[in-house]
């Protein structure tokens, strides 16, 4: 009798165990026994949709640049290269010609013409219910030339064009397959041109990805490529170490050690666009509108130290926002932080504050990796110089509903991206009519650079108008940038990835030992 | 009949205020634009994507015509996945199902063996051990069995998977977590409703016709003592998808758990609202449910007054 209980628990376990085709349920972590080149990536979110204009969400990104293809695409130091236009000129201020491959075709098996761009670009630029409408409501129109020539005229002359269009938003859509079969047909079955197709989307779970045989570049190196969503940190870390998966983003620092120990796996850092700073309010009732004690605020805060004890030194002091890789960054200022204690208290008495001074001081606690942690250490080094700063720490969805009403009081933290990678997303905010109620910040050589910057079509006076401002940022602090943030990936040892600022993934260029 | 109708027509009045206590918390809770667009949007943009969502219009409107189509069963867009609402709850519904069914077989397998033997033995060293797991169950929270079942399981033994879905395995662990947690109130339960049963007074009676003890406990006491089970598994029901919010995301189980938890905390408000009228629907259908199996194993039962 209780030996065939045992027979029967011995199947359960082995049928559990053994009958396990799905790729994603891997459990003894030798990859593909199968013979299948097949590549796991583990984010900490799901996609959100194949919508390509109605998201804003770099993770979703980082999975549809497999799939869709640019007109141009970043090189990472600034300039372009082409993808699916072959070469481009500017025609005059507000028009822009682009040539196109001959040979690209969907996964569907239709054309990639003019039509198709038409179609893709006018979409978001005149629909202003997409999310990323006014990333490209400088579009005008788009007029067809002939089938594999565009003109792209825009409403001002728009210096940023190849930014805008070598980024989200940008895939090019197939005009054919969506007005024949509909919006809703194109969500469950996305076609594009890129070199890999898609399979399957179980929400929350995984996107699954196969090779487009088709492609009109290099032939895709893996036979099968799985995005998998582990919301939880801990179970992403997890996966990871029981072999689960190949790649996993967003590894908090506390598991750095954990996975640096394991011979069978590592550790993958590099730069993102991502730059922590304070914000502060420079009208006349707040005692930060004294240059000095915004600068006093500046040199109390060490910021190598919460990069070293918080972030194992995984972030990059910096006093740009504009980091390189962008276009407009001013280098002088990256790589390079102020703290100076004594000066600092010299500066608040020289204010009129021999006694110090308290102001509010707002953070978003659960948003950013450490955000708590950060504002804290902030906090205890301003009260080392005289500084009582009342902190006060909001989840996320009422941080950034104050900040959308813009009610904050001296200062708040906040980490900004930037996937535009020039130096006009990341500078717009100090204009004067977007920093009302955030920084009242009133410069006038600063708004008149930025207003002249902004459509400056000769790039290198653009550029060094770009940089001027940011030197005038630095020494006037309406923001004081903190560091710039690293994304830190773990992954199987065997696996040759480098990750990249932009944070896609273009899984062809991981490779497999 | 007439008893199960009158109870069917009051479900509505319940949706009703649901609907309406929903509708006011998410909204009054955040602005589902302000988490939409980045950091580095503009005002102009904010307001253009307000208008373009309805969000301008007072609230009664937006609620009055938000009713008017979820008459017509369309709870509105899900703001993240830009699909209809009911589609895409519903499409999660069979994972939390099969996680709740199983996790629910775990917890009854554990609970009634282990409720009942306690009884019996009631005061002795296994009763203690039991009552005492079954406190320690209760106490533990899910999130953090989950997470140490897979440090236990998964990564250090290597038989389970991690997370996920797709195969039979990737469900023990989930469903371990969440049924242990049941089975502790479970066994606390059956333990108390058998004490009673062998209390009473045709129990005595069997004992003092001299029968069998086995045959008392088998025929007479269990069956009787099974009955409230059954209301207390009806009644389990909310703490089990109240249950699958925490144990769906530790294990990225797809399911509807999931998908309301981060559906709040985008205020992605027509995916809140349809979660919340499907689970409302499912409490009050296992409550009723549970109410006609009583009525079935209890003929005593009677409702028509």
């Amino acid at each position: 009798m209780k030996f065939r209980w045992l027979v029967f628990a011995a199947i359960f376990f082995f049928f559990l165990t053994a009958c396990n085709p799905d790729s994603s349920g891997e459990v003894s972590g030798n990859g593909s026994e199968s013979g299948e080149n097949e590549l796991i990536i583990a984010a900490g979110s799901d996609m959100v949709t194949f919508d390509i204009h109605d998201h804003n969400n770099t993770s979703t990104e980082a999975i549809h640049v497999n799939m869709f293809n640019y007109l141009v695409k970043n090189d990472g130091e600034g300039g372009f290269v082409g993808d699916l236009a072959t070469e481009w000129e500017i025609i005059d201020d507000q028009t822009w010609r682009f040539k196109l491959r001959e040979d690209v075709k969907f996964h569907n098996g239709d054309p990639f013409t003019a039509e198709d761009v038409k179609f893709t670009l006018e979409r978001v630029a005149k629909d202003n219910t997409l999310l990323e409408h006014g990333n490209y409501n400088q579009i005008a129109e788009v007029n067809v030339i002939s089938d594999y020539e565009v003109e792209i005229v825009t409403h001002n002359p728009e210096p940023a064009l190849l930014n805008r269009l070598s980024r989200l938003g940008s895939g090019m859509l197939p005009k054919n397959y969506i007005e024949e079969n509909g919006w809703e047909h194109f969500l469950e079955q996305p076609v594009g041109t890129g070199p890999y197709k898609f399979s399957e989307w179980i929400k929350d779970d995984r996107v699954v990805l196969v090779p487009n045989e088709n492609y009109f570049g290099e032939k895709p190196k893996w036979d099968r490529v799985v995005f998998r969503a582990i919301p939880e940190d801990s179970t992403r870390v997890s996966e990871l170490l029981a072999g689960g998966v190949d790649i996993a983003t967003n590894i908090p620092p506390d598991d750095w050690e954990r996975i640096e120990n394991d011979e069978n796996l590592k550790l993958a850092k590099s730069p993102s666009q991502r730059v922590m700073l304070l914000v502060l309010r420079t009208a006349d009732e707040y005692v930060t509108s004294d240059p000095r004690v915004r600068e006093a605020i500046d040199l109390a805060i060490d910021k190598e130290a919460i990069v070293e004890s918080l972030y194992n030194g995984a972030a990059t002091p910096t006093r740009t926002r504009v980091t390189p890789g962008n276009v407009g960054a001013n280098e002088k200022l990256y790589g390079t932080s102020l703290y100076d204690p004594d000066r600092a208290r010299e500066l608040l008495a020289e204010a009129g504050y021999p006694d110090g001074i308290e102001i509010q001081f707002d953070a978003p606690s659960g948003r950013y990796l450490k955000d708590k942690e950060t504002a804290e250490l902030i906090q205890s080094m301003l009260a080392e110089v005289g500084i009582k700063a009342n902190l006060t720490f909001h989840e996320w969805s009422t941080f950034s509903e104050k900040y959308a009403e813009k009610s904050f009081g001296e200062m708040f933290m906040i980490a900004y991206g930037n996937s535009m990678f020039d130096a006009a997303l990341a500078l717009v905010r100090l204009k004067q009519a977007e920093n009302v109620g955030e920084t009242d910040y009133i410069n006038d050589e600063v708004e008149e650079l930025l207003q002249v910057a902004e459509s400056n079509m000769n790039t290198e006076e653009r550029i060094a108008q770009y940089q001027r401002v940011q030197e005038i940022i630095a020494e006037e602090r309406p923001q004081i940038y903190l560091f710039q943030m690293d994304s830190v990936y773990g992954l199987k040892a065997n696996i040759n990835f480098e990750p990249r600022l932009d944070e896609m993934f273009y899984v062809d260029d991981i490779t497999k030992n | 009949m007439r008893y199960f109708i009158s109870n069917v027509i009051k479900i509505i009045p319940v949706l009703f205020l649901i609907s309406l206590i929903v509708f006011i918390l998410v909204r009054v809770t955040g602005d589902p634009v302000a988490l939409m667009l980045p950091e580095t949007a503009t005002d102009q943009e904010r307001e253009e994507l307000r208008e373009a969502l309805g969000l301008n219009d007072p609230l009664y409107i937006q609620y009055f015509n938000y009713m008017k189509d979820v008459l017509r069963g369309d709870f509105g867009d899900s703001l993240r996945y830009n699909q209809p609402a009911l589609g895409i709850v519903l499409e999660r519904l069979p994972a939390s199902f099969t996680l709740a069914l199983s996790s629910m077989a775990v917890a009854v397998l554990l609970s009634v063996p282990a409720g009942i033997y306690s009884a019996i033995k009631r005061n002795t060293f296994s009763d203690l051990i039991i009552t005492g797991a079954s406190v320690l169950g209760k106490a533990m929270p899910n999130f953090w069995v989950g997470i140490m079942l897979i440090l236990l399981f998964s990564v250090n033994l290597g038989i389970f998977p991690v997370s996920g879905s797709g195969t039979l395995a990737h469900l023990v662990l989930p469903s371990i977590t969440l049924g242990t947690g049941i089975a502790a109130e479970m066994t606390r339960l059956i333990r108390s409703s058998m004490l009673e049963v062998l209390n009473s007074e045709y129990i005595r009676t069997a004992r003092s016709k001299g029968l069998h003890e086995a045959f008392v406990i088998n025929k007479h006491a269990l069956r009787n003592a099974l009955i409230p089970v059954v209301t207390i598994m009806a009644l389990q029901t909310s703490t089990l998808i109240g249950g699958t919010l925490i144990t769906e995301t530790v294990f990225s189980w797809p399911g509807m758990g999931q998908l309301l938890v981060q559906a709040v905390n985008l205020r992605d408000m027509a995916v809140v609202q349809a979660a919340t009228f499907i689970i409302a629907i499912l409490v009050i259908l296992s409550n009723l449910t549970a109410d006609l199996v009583y009525r079935y194993l209890d003929p005593r039962i009677k409702y028509e007054d």
